[in-house]
């Protein structure tokens, strides 16, 4: 029977928490097929393999040396030995800063169409069809592939974790690698020793509607020592360089969780709403009603959070 | 240092959308900008110039109207441009437009760098870099947020981003595909001058015949369009009515009283 495979992702020798909801994918696409799921774990010994097939029943280990730690010619080259090798109808890998480094090349590996940053996928008449977020996740759009085989990159927690409990099996997978064309010299921490905004009970974060540094000061830092808490900020704040990378919050920056975070000026893109969607209380200043972060707050204001924010500060007194 | 740099006009992601017929968004009312991506791509291009010589060629694919960025690229002092003109390739999806990037990106010759953003805000994809650095046979890194050139100007040094501050620091030789993350640099404005010479830059048109495409439309992607529209929500925020100040002051006491969070 034809498989539903997932590319495992680790870190450091620990799997990723997308590989976990890939899993689960896996299992709806393929029963949805009538296929079968599986996954192929590419490191430098079987461990992770092992670990993998608690989660579902079948396992390919790719091991090699040049396995420990990620790198995209392999991965392309990994990915084609395995589908080409195992029936493989359909692959399912992260879309995380790794996965979006390779799955293209592995889908023009196997000549497959790839339908990337998905975000849930259903199967109508024998065909998956993948949604995905477009426009900033202001519109969702509807593919499929033309190609026999498909690939597809899924955003992080597009799907609930599988639970652990399976005792599926593991099966090596002999694969020459050729050359790669990367050279890993380090990996390195850029944005340790600073704040650490992630215990704060209150969280105020700015982003691109803050419009300047000396704005972003005024309303945002304000109204965080208002209310005794930390300020933050949204990607574009820190790429502009209003304040520290170690205050951003989101997919590249710190998850936080705090009892009430105020997104002011931020219009929710994915990348954000991963580092913060666990708050206990949001609210939400935007002066466009569409912003997704609406679809996300407990509280929303539409309006201009410079005449917001500062009433805001007045009634606090 | 020959460097590419493919360019993508996108709308402004702060337009009011319209969708029509399921299919498509309604043009008529969007203002269409530079990717951001793109332009921090520009930037770097613009930077490695400055300190290793060479030029600089920006390419991009779209109906006439794009030319506005790629001549806004020009007047941040971009040398020259191709403008991929042809709607059978707008037709295509991601692998149609790099097959055809990658016919432009080889039509220029001894290209040492192609740089572009890691992703488009439109299409939210994340694939034309990756494919077309496939295409070409180069090498490549995505989420680049520091690059280094190595003495001589063959090797490159690279940072990519990972999740949660981390960066991974890369060695690889040239030529190579980049895609250049937000924060890398801070794009420059197009001075009054640079307006004036960005007129007079070279801008070559090519249709898909003239690169010798045969992957195009429809017919020549590998995905198929379904349909388009506004995400519904299962949870929508509580939105506070009245002014400024009335819903600063029901919202400050909704968090004492209601949700009790302050």
């Amino acid at each position: 029977m034809a498989r539903i495979l997932v590319i495992a992702e680790q870190r450091n020798g620990k799997l990723s928490e997308a590989t976990l909801e890939l899993c689960k994918a896996a299992k709806e696409i393929a029963s949805g097929l009538g296929a079968t799921p599986a996954a192929a774990v590419f490191f430098k010994d079987d461990s992770l393999a092992k670990e993998v097939a608690n989660y579902i029943p079948e396992v390919f280990a790719v091991v090699d040396g040049k396995l420990g730690a990620y790198d995209a010619d392999y991965y392309a080259q990994a990915v084609k030995a395995v589908v080409e090798g195992q029936d493989v109808k359909g692959v399912l890998i992260p879309h995380s800063y790794d996965g979006v480094d390779y799955a293209g090349k592995a889908a023009l590996a196997i000549g497959a169409g790839i339908v990337s940053n998905c975000n849930k996928a259903t199967v109508e008449g024998g065909a998956v069809v993948f949604t995905r977020n477009t426009y900033n996740g202001k519109i969702q759009e509807q593919k499929s592939v033309k190609t026999d085989k498909f690939v597809a990159t899924f955003e992080k927690g597009a799907y609930d974790k599988e639970a652990a409990g399976g005792a599926g099996s593991v099966t090596a997978v002999a694969v020459s690698l050729g050359d790669s064309r990367r050279k890993i010299k380090e990996v390195i921490a850029t944005m340790a020793g600073s704040v650490d905004i992630s215990q704060a009970k209150v969280i105020v974060s700015g982003g691109r509607g803050t419009k300047e540094k000396d704005k972003y000061n005024d309303v945002i830092v304000n109204l965080a020592k208002k209310l005794g808490g930390e300020y933050a900020a949204s990607r574009p704040v820190v790429d502009a360089g209003w304040t520290d990378a170690a205050r951003q919050v989101g997919q590249s920056g710190k998850t936080v969780a705090p009892v009430l975070y105020v997104a002011a000026g931020i219009s929710g893109a994915i990348q954000h709403v991963a580092g913060m969607k666990g708050s206990q209380c949001i609210v939400a200043i935007n002066k466009d009603p569409e912003a997704p972060i609406f679809n996300i707050a407990t509280y929303g204001i539409v309006g201009d959070l410079f005449e917001v924010i500062p009433a805001m500060m007045e009634a606090l007194g | 240092m020959k460097i590419v740099v493919l360019v993508k006009e996108v709308p402004d992601m702060e337009s009011k959308f319209k969708i029509i017929g399921d299919a498509k968004i309604d043009e008529s009312q969007i203002a269409f900008k530079m990717n951001d991506f793109d332009e921090y791509a520009v930037e770097a291009a613009l930077q490695l110039k400055e300190k290793f010589g060479g030029e600089v060629v920006i390419l991009s694919s779209g109906p006439e109207r794009v030319t506005k960025e790629v001549r806004q690229a020009f007047a941040m002092g971009a040398d020259w441009g191709i403008h991929v003109s042809d709607p059978q390739i707008d037709e295509g999806d991601n692998y149609v437009v790099a097959g055809a990037l990658v016919k432009a990106i080889e039509s220029v010759g001894g290209v040492d760098l192609v740089l572009t953003g890691v992703q488009a805000e439109d299409d939210q994809a994340g694939l034309t870099g990756v494919f077309a650095a496939d295409m070409l046979n180069f090498a490549h890194c995505t989420n680049v947020v520091k690059i280094e050139v190595g003495g001589d100007q063959k090797a490159l040094t690279i940072n990519r981003e990972l999740e949660g501050g981390l960066n991974e620091v890369l060695e690889m030789a040239m030529p190579a595909v980049l895609t250049i993350q937000s924060g890398i640099n801070q794009p420059r404005y197009p001075t009054l001058p640079g307006i004036m010479k960005a007129k007079k830059k070279r801008l070559d048109l090519k249709k898909a015949a003239d690169l010798g495409i045969s992957a195009l439309g429809e017919a020549g992607s590998k995905t198929k369009f379904h349909k388009m529209y506004f995400p519904v929500s299962e949870h929508k925020a509580e939105i506070i009515q009245g002014d400024a100040k009335a819903a600063a002051k029901t919202l400050v006491d909704k968090l004492r009283n209601e949700a009790k969070v302050i």
